[in-house]
């Protein structure tokens, strides 16, 4: 599968900012089974710098500096993915073969770093996903919610996957109760959320067990409801969990969606939690304290004859912002 | 933020003071007086004590010293331990200031008389063991940051730094020139025995070399031959060897780096030491705000150009330097420093994330890393630590809490040591808990008996634990350490070092290394010398925010000074004129309440009487506001102004900003002679250069505005001759021209004279016109000129404000209106009259000189606006379409 993805989000203050700094993680990483064909980023008013690298993480990220006065402020993401092949992981993981358990699984992680026979070149990677982070702080409460789905002897994907399906079930899919510094204490509180908080749950519940598990965001082709055509400007920005699997790799599963990632998912970047990967994070000069954002974000199929190499890689004007 | 500059975290484990050892002072102290302080000191046995050996003989590098010492006796002692503190006091040696709202008086610093003497073969051992210490751990930390070999082999177990609040992802990958640890402190203990043991690595932003080289001038003053005679190792070659590594870590290609200093702001604890470090070596004092990240590099902020900057000893915590990448809360730092940094366009000294090295589950692995590092056997021991991090050394911990001294590792706030053996059941169960929930995040150490050293108590010699910070600077591929250290000793006899309360004393030490050989004497007990090499053109231009404080600083200095001067004149008045005995006194008294009213900017009804316009430091428009913004604006400037500018700001601080205010009588004139002294300093010992330029131009355009709005509250209405005289006469005192007049004019006070002497005459010091004339110089000598000859506003304000003011004709502006003044009013009598042409004309002088303040602050200071965190995008989008149905 190939997709255009635009990802535009608009700032607008009301009085003049002197100089803002950003980040933008808004740019796919290439990876197994998914390939970044072309990208551009474009900022406006232009900015005075304007670098991109590899963070710790191996996103790539782009720092900014606008430093004319300004009231608005527009970052536009476009780039073509190829998507093929992501669901084989998730069957290879799931062959009797190469199937673990979770409680073995979690010993090899421990032991997978260093120089001996059992070393695995991701597992020191995998080893700092084990850990508590910013957003995601370990509990008993988390560990007992896990423990539904971790029994003595189950498989770790197939844990993984109950788990998944549990959080799909038993938290509500409802904007607005929760920001994007939420806690887990909170998220559990309400039993509601968004994408995110579903992710950090899961992670949570994985990493309390002693796994490791890491936050991934990126995009989902959506489909409009039957009969309707899709909007423009209607798609938004995703987030879902991975699993680290020794022997094997990570698994991405969607617990908003109860399903394994698949071709219909683009990976833009991945981290400890949300606090490593928003999609733009600033400081900016003003005296003004009240600021509007507006985020829009199409995912577009394009037609599997289309050469992407003629894909319009410029920012189009069709998409028209949400509110 | 930054860490207290000896934190002790060692407990002796030795039974309480009062133990079979010796008291020394209390009932014997008379004896212990006749044998002298050496002779009397009697240290408990079996341990190992600093002065005297098992057989209580001085050792060597002691003897005489000690001898010196006997000689001078206690009481002698106590007088050079005073000296020590008044010469402290007056450098301004402080630590932990008050907040910027609060008037509380600062910690001050306090150093024991007696030095702490080390034999060049004891300093030499220790001297190689945090040598060696500083190579590994520059080893380590180039290493976790960079390949992460010691991760990737299991040396280190991944969870000991990934889990670390140090660890830094986003300074990953950053290298600078040389050493990746420039400068680093270890803090050393000698146990009961005699060895020495390593307790902490601050790495960090390591402080208080700045209080030692502080605490050696202030003591060789104390004891200029003692010092001369120990020959003592000079503390200023480790300076410049600091100089030079900062040099060295310049990116490629710089050969004249312009170096500055970080600090987190005049209020933070170890100020004291950022300016003195700052003046010292010769580079800039800034601000996060003072500094801003265009084309890939870091600018300094100051009159004029901006100039580009190559390395920054930072004295922010990591995690507070940059708020666009990592702690979005930080107003210390400077958005896009880490981007910089990554560039290599500058240098951070050390660099961000070095604070991972201050996790103590490091203290354990150091042995083995060194021998895989280093190939070498660790010299220095350090102090017995098991991370809870690791199953085998947790059961340890857990096993034993009420033998161990807890500890987290990081220093964040509300982390504090814990001593085991002091905790309650309850306490230990709940610490259980704690570690069994977050294994990675605590410590547990052995407590070591600890060694004792002498210091001056009351009645003699008292035997105390002691801390020592030393110092270490990378030369080439190793390290300098200073030849002395910052010693801490516990407040009480045999004492626990550890702070048990914010306002505990703290007591320090100088630690002298006796050379092996005589060093160069130069410049010996006088302030160690200033590296010679110069600084780039231009470097000590000030910063734009210094201009700015530099420019109030003259302006509140001259604003508490005309405000004392108008309230010596009303409280004289007031003791002659109260009882309300005759008319002309009191319209007089009334007018110049009215003049208080007006220079103070209080409204004339203010039911506030003019004793809160003294003492009231919440009060705009007070005497002690006054001060209080001239403290604040001074603070800033430490590493400005001389030295002697905290003597004075020290004396106006306890007058008036103290709580328990000092006796009001005397006060106002007590005040005044420090802000005379002020302004001496100012005027006598500053350089004439720009920022002198700007002090110079806030205080001429203070005195003219309080020039005109005293005149403007008196002489605008006529009174009978007798009223008028009485007020003439009290405008002279207050403008401090009383004298003159008199001198000149032998007669009455006559209004024309009056506004001759106080308006128009160039050569009196206290007139408007001569403070316009300073005022076109000053603002001339720091204009920036597009075009040659053209005017700034600043100067086209001032040469209008004197253009009026020459061409002012006095006969005209004394005219009286005919009729009384309506209303009536105390301040009027019965016969009094308007002058509405000299009210108009000193309006348009106040609205005029106003302006030019407003300019002078539009055409030189930046103005940053307020930095705010960008918000973020959700996760998530606006709509529920993302669950797919």
């Amino acid at each position: 599968m190939t997709y255009r993805v635009v990802h535009r989000t608009e700032y607008s203050y009301p009085s003049t900012v002197s100089s803002s700094y950003g980040e933008v993680v808004m740019l796919p990483r290439e990876q197994a089974g998914q390939q970044c064909l072309s990208s551009s980023l474009v900022i406006s008013p232009e900015p005075t710098d304007l670098r991109e690298r590899l963070d710790f993480f191996g996103n790539r990220t782009t720092y900014f500096a606008v430093l004319a006065p300004h009231t608005e402020l527009t970052v536009t993401a476009t780039s073509v993915v190829r998507v093929r092949g992501r669901a084989a992981a998730v069957e290879r993981a799931a062959h009797p073969a190469d199937s673990i358990g979770w409680w073995p699984a979690r010993d090899r992680v421990q032991a997978a770093v260093g120089s001996g026979p059992n070393a695995e070149p991701d597992a020191l990677d995998a080893r700092q996903y084990v850990l508590g982070s910013p957003l995601v702080e370990l509990s008993d409460e988390l560990r007992e919610y896990a423990a539904a789905s971790f029994r003595t002897g189950a498989g770790l994907l197939d844990a993984a996957m109950s788990l998944s399906s549990r959080i799909h079930r038993d938290f509500e899919y409802l904007p607005g109760v929760t920001e994007v510094t939420s806690t887990i204490a909170e998220v559990l509180d309400h039993r509601a959320g968004v994408c995110q908080d579903f992710a950090h749950v899961a992670i949570g519940c994985l990493r309390s067990l002693g796994l490791a598990a890491r936050y991934v965001s990126g995009y989902l082709e959506t489909q409009p409801p039957p009969g309707q055509q899709k909007l423009l400007g209607s798609d938004a920005s995703h987030a879902w969990f991975s699993v680290f699997v020794p022997g094997i790799g990570w698994i991405d599963l969607d617990p908003t969606n109860d399903q394994p990632v698949d071709d219909r998912y683009v990976t833009t970047a991945w981290g400890r939690d949300y606090t490593d990967v928003p999609p733009v994070k600033g400081v900016i000069f003003t005296r003004g304290d009240r600021q509007v954002l507006r985020v829009s974000v199409d995912v577009l199929r394009l037609d599997p004859a289309d050469d992407p190499a003629d894909a319009p890689s410029e920012p189009d004007e069709r998409g028209t912002p949400t509110t | 933020m930054s860490p207290e500059p000896a934190t002790g975290d060692v407990q002796s484990g030795a039974e309480p003071a009062g133990s079979p050892g010796v008291e020394p002072g209390c009932e014997t102290g008379t004896v212990v007086t006749a044998l002298g302080p050496v002779a009397g000191y009697r240290p408990p046995p079996e341990v190992y004590d600093e002065m005297l050996d098992a057989e209580g003989r001085p050792r060597e590098p002691w003897s005489h010293v000690g001898r010196l010492i006997d000689g001078l006796g206690i009481a002698e002692l106590g007088r050079r331990r005073a000296e020590a503190a008044r010469l402290l006091a007056n450098d301004g040696v402080i630590y932990q200031l008050a907040s910027p709202d609060g008037v509380q008086p600062h910690r001050r610093w306090e150093l024991d008389p007696v030095p702490v003497l080390l034999g060049s073969g004891q300093w030499a051992e220790l001297e190689r063991g945090v040598i060696q210490r500083a190579e590994l751990l520059n080893m380590i930390l180039g290493d976790l940051y960079g390949q992460r070999r010691l991760l990737r082999s299991g040396l280190v177990p991944p969870e000991l730094v990934f889990s670390h609040p140090g660890f830094l992802r986003e300074a990953d990958q950053i290298a600078i020139p040389g050493s990746q640890l420039p400068a680093c402190g270890v803090d050393v203990a000698r146990d009961a025995s005699g060895a020495w043991w390593a307790l902490t690595d601050r790495t960090q932003t390591p402080s208080g070399f700045g209080y030692a080289l502080e605490n050696r001038v202030v003591l060789s003053r104390v004891f200029p031959s003692m010092y001369r005679d120990a020959q003592a190792h000079r503390l200023a070659p480790f300076f410049r060897g600091l100089r030079s590594a900062l040099r060295a870590a310049a990116p490629p290609g710089v050969d004249e780096p312009r170096i500055v200093v970080l600090t987190p702001g005049p209020w933070s604890e170890t100020a004291f030491e950022h300016a003195f470090l700052a003046s010292y070596l010769g580079l800039a004092l800034v601000e996060g705000s003072d500094l801003t990240v265009r084309d890939g590099r870091v600018w300094l902020r100051s009159l004029g150009a901006p100039k580009p900057v190559d390395v920054i000893l930072r004295r922010v915590d990591g995690a507070y330097c940059d708020p666009l990448e990592l702690r979005s809360d930080s107003l210390l730092g400077v958005p896009g420093l880490l981007e910089a940094a990554r560039q290599g366009s500058v240098s951070v000294v050390n660099p961000i994330g070095s604070g991972v090295l201050e996790n103590p589950a490091l203290l354990a692995l150091l042995p083995l890393l060194c021998e895989r590092l280093l190939g070498q056997d660790l010299r220095l021991a350090s102090v017995p630590t098991w991370w809870c991090g690791e199953p085998t050394q947790r059961r340890h911990v857990l096993g034993r809490l009420e033998r161990l001294v807890l500890k987290s590792t990081t220093r964040e706030a509300g982390s504090r040591t814990l001593l085991g053996w002091e905790l309650s059941e309850a306490e230990r169960d709940d610490m259980r808990r704690r570690i069994e929930a977050h294994p990675y995040d605590w410590v547990g150490q052995a407590s070591l008996d600890l060694a004792t050293v002498p210091a001056a108590g009351e009645h003699g010699l008292e035997p105390r634990h002691m801390l020592l910070r030393t110092f270490l600077v990378a030369r080439g591929e190793s390290y300098a350490a200073m030849p002395g250290a910052l010693a801490r000793i516990a407040p009480t006899v045999r004492g626990a070092l550890i702070a048990r309360r914010p306002d505990t004393g703290t007591v320090y030490k100088d630690v002298w290394v006796a050379a092996s050989e005589p060093e160069d004497l130069t410049g010996f007990w006088l302030r160690p010398d200033r590296p010679t090499e110069a600084e780039p053109a231009g470097a000590l231009t000030p910063t734009s925010r210094a201009a700015e404080n530099l420019f109030w600083l003259g302006r509140y200095a001259e604003r508490a000074e005309s405000l004392v001067r108008v309230l010596r004149v009303v409280e004289d008045r007031r003791n002659d004129f109260a009882d309300g005995m005759t008319m002309a006194g009191t319209v007089c008294l009334a007018t110049l309440q009215d003049a208080l009213a007006r220079v103070s900017g209080k409204a004339p009804t203010d039911p506030h009487g003019p004793t809160d316009l003294v003492a009231d430091v919440e009060l705009p428009g007070s005497l002690a506001y006054a001060v209080r913004r001239l403290r604040d604006a001074a603070y800033p400037l430490r590493d400005q102004l001389s030295g002697d500018t905290w003597m004075v700001l020290g004396a106006l601080e306890s007058e008036l900003l103290t709580p328990a205010p000092t006796a009001r009588s005397g006060q106002l004139a007590r005040v005044l002679t420090s802000l005379l002294a002020l302004g001496g300093i100012t005027g006598d010992s500053m350089v004439h250069d720009q920022g002198w330029r700007f002090l110079n131009a806030g205080r001429r355009l203070e005195r003219a505005l309080h020039m005109v709005a005293l005149l403007r509250a008196t002489v605008a209405t006529a009174h009978d001759t007798a009223t008028d005289s009485l007020v003439l006469e009290s405008v002279l005192t207050a403008a401090e021209s009383i004298i003159t007049y008199r001198r000149r004019y032998r007669s009455h006070a006559q209004l024309d004279t009056v506004l001759h002497l106080l308006l128009l005459d160039p050569d009196n010091p206290r007139s408007v016109a001569y403070q316009l004339e300073q005022l076109t110089g000053d603002i001339a000598a720091v204009a920036r000129r597009d075009v040659a000859g053209r005017l700034t506003e600043p100067e086209r304000v001032v040469l209008q404000t004197s253009t009026a003011l020459r061409l002012a004709d006095l006969g005209e502006l004394t005219h009286v209106e005919a009729g009384a003044v309506p209303g009536g009013g105390p301040a009027a009598g019965p016969g009094s009259r308007r002058r509405p042409r000299l009210a108009a004309f000193l309006d348009l002088l106040a609205s005029q000189l106003r302006h030019a303040g407003e300019s002078v602050d539009a055409e030189h200071f930046t103005h940053l606006l307020p930095q705010r965190p960008m918000p973020t995008p959700a996760g998530a989008g606006p709509g529920s379409h993302l669950r797919l149905v």
